[in-house]
């Protein structure tokens, strides 16, 4: 089978034009990001609401008997990492716009690890809770949030990942040391995803502060 | 060699091929080879195999399975393998892997010839017409488990299924028309038709909504196999506990929601971001087509209220694997947390089915009208508000439910006060229509059905929301009505004007005009014959999904149910003018047949892959049809761009 | 029927429309009120019941010219504002046709008007029927005079009714796949299959349920109430004529939901009297072996049934001591 390789004939293919789709790109990402940091908002919202709501009917006593908890060491754990991915997401943003991105790729090698291992201690939490899934109202909702927390780090882990493996694709096919921060479209794209991504992963620090508050400390 | 000698480059690319969303879409011939429909049906078919046999594997050993001879785990897992294995078959999980390794979008290959619509397929027009077909198949689906459901209820003590029958077919016709529903505009004819109306050549995210799709159809395949699991008995609301009690089906419709709700985030969150960022130069706001508007409206739902479905099935599907208690009120969990989440969701779901249909008769009404739409912004803010006011209003389905009653008089205000924006809608048809030299094509006829038939269901919902009135009328054959109107007779009906509308520009095919005549008279006639009657069946005490009734009330329900039987059959009219029309005998359309302003007419039949040569700049709305000689929509030759286009100068100017 | 532009012609138009509708709009409306109304259902057994068909009465009155008024604006249009050429079309309107500020805002002003107001006298029926018949949940906070007191007995086993005395009767409703059962607390605590209920008298209904949701709805009474398990749901009505009525179940709750009713009547408070009490008299034996009365019948922290464990003094259990930190098996 032989591919053949057609011109998009008669499409118009000017500078401006380029320009014009490249600010409408660079927009989707600002945007897109925004949207999803809200859809997300609804996501973890409607697990705080579960929470809330079960505490306050308390049916058949049986919303936290004995004021049961999940391991807290786990907790703190799995919540300082999240907090040093952000974290370090967020110190690495810093230091490139001031224009050093070998800082900035360091830190988020370092927040990609550490987000891989709050997964890993997340499921291996599943082995050393002390009650059964069923016994409580916080039981079943400390489940759903071990379930929604995973997906969180697993979406952190995933855009920082893609977005290292970027910035060290930008640096071999443009070249240079400064590739990150050149003129050309995918420069401009990586660094408008870098900024979105830094913005989710302050979000998610927000949210998960709030759960492990939910879940370990109240 | 990706660029053709005759383009001047002039981006400092250092040799390097410019990324994708400004480069020109290559072109390469079919072939039978690649990533397509089969390759999805194999690796789903081996994911469902390799699921179930894990699920056996890994939990068959705990107690609670193996006395109840049941594995709800292994048929979520053997569900969830199959979506997976039907992702990567069609091909939708490449790029993401790719990125993994740094990979920026290019050097993808676009499809020509009939086999690029079984694939995973960029461009939003094949999209598109992908989703007809989609969203048909659903429609079908549902339309014949209708049928069923009628015919079982021809007679109160002759019955034609098990009442086990019965149920799950009353359950499953629910959720897959509530399913094929919320998709049905702003798949096939929002994905379609947004970046035609805006300008646009492509979306902001192609392989979102690719992707879309993709998860759609696998959600069919989800739901349709609750049949083949023993089906489910909650009908499409699900209620906890009777959703404990279910079944292994009980996983599919959970399951089922879950991916649906991941599809429509997908597709709401594309073509938002593509309507904020991609409008052409010079379309402001107010320049805006009404049905981009509405779409903007609707994606604003589906990307906020999907979140919470996902997190309703997530949880039910917990209780049901791994015995956590969210909606068992005797451990600590509550029922009514399944209905207060479940309707946080159902009730921006059914402005997402509502406020599409109302996007699409403010766009063909000017034009077989020939004015204008009648106080254009009051429509736009119509959407808005409906949008806004939509997660406000979710309790009036819980008025009986036993909960809290302070909130009742707030719910009851907030409820009827959601009645002003839709106001709007029919103030703006009622002013277009006046005085107006309406042409009566089929889609005009299809859109002054959904004026009547909404303004029928609308005003049954304000029966609804009043709480006293609601003791009457919630939980029979009156809601039920209602909510047939709005959504069949409002939605549905609008969806076939659109695609008697819009389908000569998408296939380039005229629709049959006589069938499309019959199609809309039988429908329109036999639609309200069918669920005009319930109004009253209902009124008289006969409850929902119930499969006898009180004697006296056979013959309105036989009334009902023969009228159903032709209503069933008036959509094989309109099978028909599609095989005619689209297939067995077609005629050239020409490029503008209804003689419209709007901006996706003014590109070529068929369109092609980049949609408009040079990005137009907008000088005006598409509505000036009252002044003869009117400014023309927009220039698509001589000035490309407005001026002041000077590139960034500082290195880091892209952050925003 | 031309659409020229001349002052005359325009207000033709608008002004023939508007006549034609205040015509219908009175005739209909005065229709309905005197033919129709008076049958709508449920009808008039209960206070709830008439209080509701008057909320209905007053809803489609209102909502009936709405109907009118558009359906003729569409009738009218397909009629009379119709493309003369068939194949070109001509545009219409002019500039004028893009909007009028005082329709529009006439427009909003009116319909908000009619809908806060809508709203409002429906918050008023709400409240003046105590609940229109529809589930209050637990804590009800629209009731008759004496619900609370009579309800407190009741729970307590001292409540007591007899006729002529304006008490509240409660009576129990348990939903259960897929059946309903009624206790009487002040008579005991019988249970039974029938719903005989006392005329002129205000019901509290108390309804649960055994296992899945279901819903009471005793149609011409207009009370409907869902039964949650593990959850009181109370709604009041009072009755005012006597007869049958028909009780169904209104929400999904299995195979045999459509399955699920029956009947009950509404007999004079003496009738009634006699029956509850030889009822009572005759279920002694039973009654004795029922779970004491209590608003909930589903196993819980506190025990099986409400208290039905002899010991009322249940604490709440551990699931850890009772399982350790392994699964039950």
């Amino acid at each position: 089978m032989t591919d053949i390789i057609k011109d998009a004939h008669g499409m118009s293919d000017t500078p401006e034009e380029r320009e014009f789709e490249l600010r409408a790109h660079i927009g989707s990402i600002w945007s897109g990001g925004r949207l999803f940091i809200g859809m997300y908002t609804f996501l973890i919202a409607s697990l705080a609401f579960s929470y809330f709501y079960l505490r306050s009917s308390n049916n058949g006593l049986l919303w936290r008997p004995d004021h049961v908890t999940a391991p807290t060491a786990y907790g703190w754990a799995i919540w300082s990492l999240t907090m040093l991915a952000a974290g370090m997401a967020i110190f690495g943003r810093r230091r490139f716009r001031k224009g050093n991105s070998a800082d900035w790729m360091v830190a988020g090698w370092v927040g990609l690890a550490a987000a891989l291992l709050a997964l890993f201690l997340q499921i291996w939490e599943w082995q050393k809770i002390p009650f059964y899934p069923g016994s409580s109202g916080y039981a079943s909702t400390f489940i759903g949030y071990t379930i929604i927390n995973l997906l969180t780090i697993a979406i952190v882990a995933y855009w920082l990942e893609t977005t290292l493996a970027r910035a060290l694709r930008l640096r071999k096919e443009l070249g240079g040391a400064n590739a990150e921060y050149s003129m050309h479209p995918s420069a401009q794209s990586f660094r408008a995803n870098v900024a979105s991504m830094t913005y989710f992963l302050g979000f998610v620090a927000i949210a998960s502060t709030l759960m492990f508050a939910m879940f370990y400390l109240l | 060699m990706t660029i053709s000698a005759e383009r001047p480059t002039e981006v400092d690319d250092k040799g390097v091929d410019p990324p994708e969303f400004i480069a020109q879409p290559k072109l390469r011939r079919h072939g039978l080879l690649g990533q397509h429909l089969g390759t999805a049906i194999v690796c789903g078919f081996l994911g469902y195999i390799l699921g179930h046999w894990l699920g056996n594997y890994v939990a068959s050993g705990y107690p609670y399975i193996a006395n109840s001879g049941q594995n709800s785990i292994a048929v979520l897992l053997a569900l969830m393998f199959m979506v997976l294995g039907w992702l990567i078959g069609i091909g939708a999980l490449n790029y993401p892997f790719a990125k993994m390794l740094g990979r920026e979008a290019k050097g993808e290959v676009e499809y020509q010839g009939w086999t690029r619509y079984f694939r995973y397929n960029l461009d939003h027009k094949v999209v598109g017409i992908q989703y007809v077909v989609g969203v048909l198949v659903f429609f079908f689906t549902g339309g014949l488990l209708a049928m069923a459901i009628r015919t079982e209820l021809l007679n109160p003590t002759v019955h034609v299924f098990s009442a086990d029958t019965y149920i799950k077919i009353v359950s499953e016709h629910g959720t897959i028309m509530m399913m094929m529903a919320s998709s049905v505009v702003v798949g096939p004819l929002g994905n379609y038709f947004v970046p035609l109306m805006i300008g646009a050549r492509r979306m902001a995210y192609p392989r979102i909504e690719a992707f879309s799709f993709w998860i759609f159809s696998a959600g069919y395949l989800v739901i349709f196999s609750a049949l083949f699991f023993g089906g489910f008995p909650t009908g499409w609301t699900g209620y906890a506990p009777l959703q404990t009690q279910a079944g292994p089906g009980m996983i599919s419709y959970l399951f089922g929601f879950a991916i649906i709700s991941i599809g429509m985030m997908a597709a709401g969150f594309n073509l938002a971001v593509t309507i904020i960022n991609y409008r052409a130069p010079g379309m402001t706001w107010s320049r805006v087509p009404i049905f981009v508007w509405s779409i903007i409206a609707t994606a604003a739902l589906l990307t906020l209220a999907s979140p919470v479905l996902l997190a309703a099935g997530l949880f039910g599907i917990l209780d049901k694997t791994v015995q956590t208690a969210f909606y068992v009120t005797e451990h600590g969990g509550s029922s009514y947390l399944w209905e207060n989440l479940f309707w946080f969701f159902g009730h921006p779901e059914v402005y997402i089915m509502a406020l599409p249909g109302f996007g699409i008769v403010g766009e063909i009404l000017p034009v077989f009208a020939r004015k204008p739409l009648f106080a254009y912004r009051i429509a736009a803010a119509g959407m808005i508000g409906v949008a806004l006011l939509s997660f406000f209003v979710w309790q009036h389905h819980l008025f009986q439910s036993g909960i809290n009653p302070d909130m009742r008089p707030l719910f009851m205000l907030t409820t009827e006060l959601i009645s002003i924006p839709t106001g709007f809608i029919f103030l703006v048809g009622m002013g277009t229509l006046y005085k107006a030299k309406i042409r009566y094509e089929v889609p005009m006829l299809f859109c002054m059905a959904v004026y009547f038939n909404f303004l029928i269901g609308g005003m049954s919902g304000v029966f609804l929301s009043d709480v006293p009135v609601n003791v009457t009328v919630h939980g029979g054959f009156f809601v039920l009505s209602h909510f047939h109107y709005t959504i069949m007779g409002g939605l549905i009906f609008a969806f076939f004007a659109g695609l008697y509308f819009w389908l000569p520009k998408m296939t380039g095919k005229k629709m049959n005009k006589k069938l499309g005549l019959w199609h809309f008279w039988t429908m329109f006639v036999f639609f309200n014959l069918t669920f005009f009657p319930m109004f009253v069946i209902g009124l008289l005490g006969q409850p929902r999904r119930v499969f006898t009734y009180a004697k006296n009330l056979q013959t309105l329900n036989d009334f009902s149910s023969i009228s159903a039987f032709l209503l069933g059959a008036s959509f094989l009219i309109f099978v028909a003018n599609i095989m005619w029309s689209q297939f067995i005998s077609p005629e050239k359309s020409p490029p503008n047949p209804w003689d419209s302003l709007g901006l996706e007419w003014q590109t070529a039949t068929p369109i092609p892959i980049y949609n408009f040569e040079r990005i137009p700049v907008i000088m005006t709305d598409p509505y000036h049809y009252s002044e003869p000689g009117a400014p023309a929509l927009a220039d698509f030759g001589e000035k490309v761009m407005a001026p002041n286009t000077s590139p960034p100068s500082s290195s880091t100017s892209t952050d925003q | 029927m031309s659409n020229e532009n001349s002052q005359g012609e325009e207000i033709n138009h608008f002004r023939r429309i508007v006549y034609i509708w205040i015509a219908l709009s009175v005739v209909c409306d005065l229709l309905f009120w005197f033919l129709v109304g008076p049958h709508v259902p449920p009808g008039r057994m209960t206070s709830s019941a008439q209080g509701d068909q008057l909320d209905f009465n007053i809803l489609f009155v209102i909502g009936l010219p709405v109907l009118i008024g558009v359906s003729e604006w569409l009738v009218y249009a397909a009629f009379n504002w119709n493309a003369k050429k068939k194949d070109t079309p001509e545009s219409v309107g002019g500039p004028r046709a893009w909007g009028n500020k005082r329709v529009e805002v006439s427009w909003i002003i009116v319909t908000s008007v009619v809908v806060v107001c809508l709203a409002g006298f429906g918050i008023i029926e709400l409240v003046a029927l105590q609940g229109a018949g529809g589930g209050e949940g637990p804590n009800p906070i629209w009731y008759p005079h004496g619900a609370i007191q009579a309800e407190t007995a009741a729970l307590a086993g001292t409540g007591t009714w007899s006729p002529n005395s304006n008490d509240v009767l409660p009576v129990q409703v348990i939903a259960q796949q897929w059946k309903f059962t009624y206790r009487y607390p002040t008579f005991g605590g019988f249970e039974s299959s029938e719903l005989i209920l006392p005329d002129d008298t205000a019901i509290a209904f108390n309804v649960t349920s055994l296992d899945v949701i279901h819903s009471f709805w005793a149609y011409q009474l207009e009370v409907k109430a869902d039964a949650n398990p593990l959850e009181n749901n109370v709604a009041f009505t009072r009755t005012q004529q006597l007869g049958n009525f028909v009780v169904r179940c209104s929400e999904l709750c299995g195979l045999w939901h459509g399955a699920m009713f029956n009947y009950g009547t509404v007999v004079s408070q003496a009738a009634f009297e006699k029956w509850a009490t030889t009822t009572e008299a005759a279920n002694a034996a039973n009654t004795k072996n029922l779970a004491p009365f209590a608003w909930t019948y589903v196993p819980d922290a506190n025990g099986a049934a409400g208290g039905y464990y002899p010991d009322g003094n249940v604490t709440p259990y551990s699931p850890t001591e009772i399982y350790g930190s392994k699964q039950p098996s």
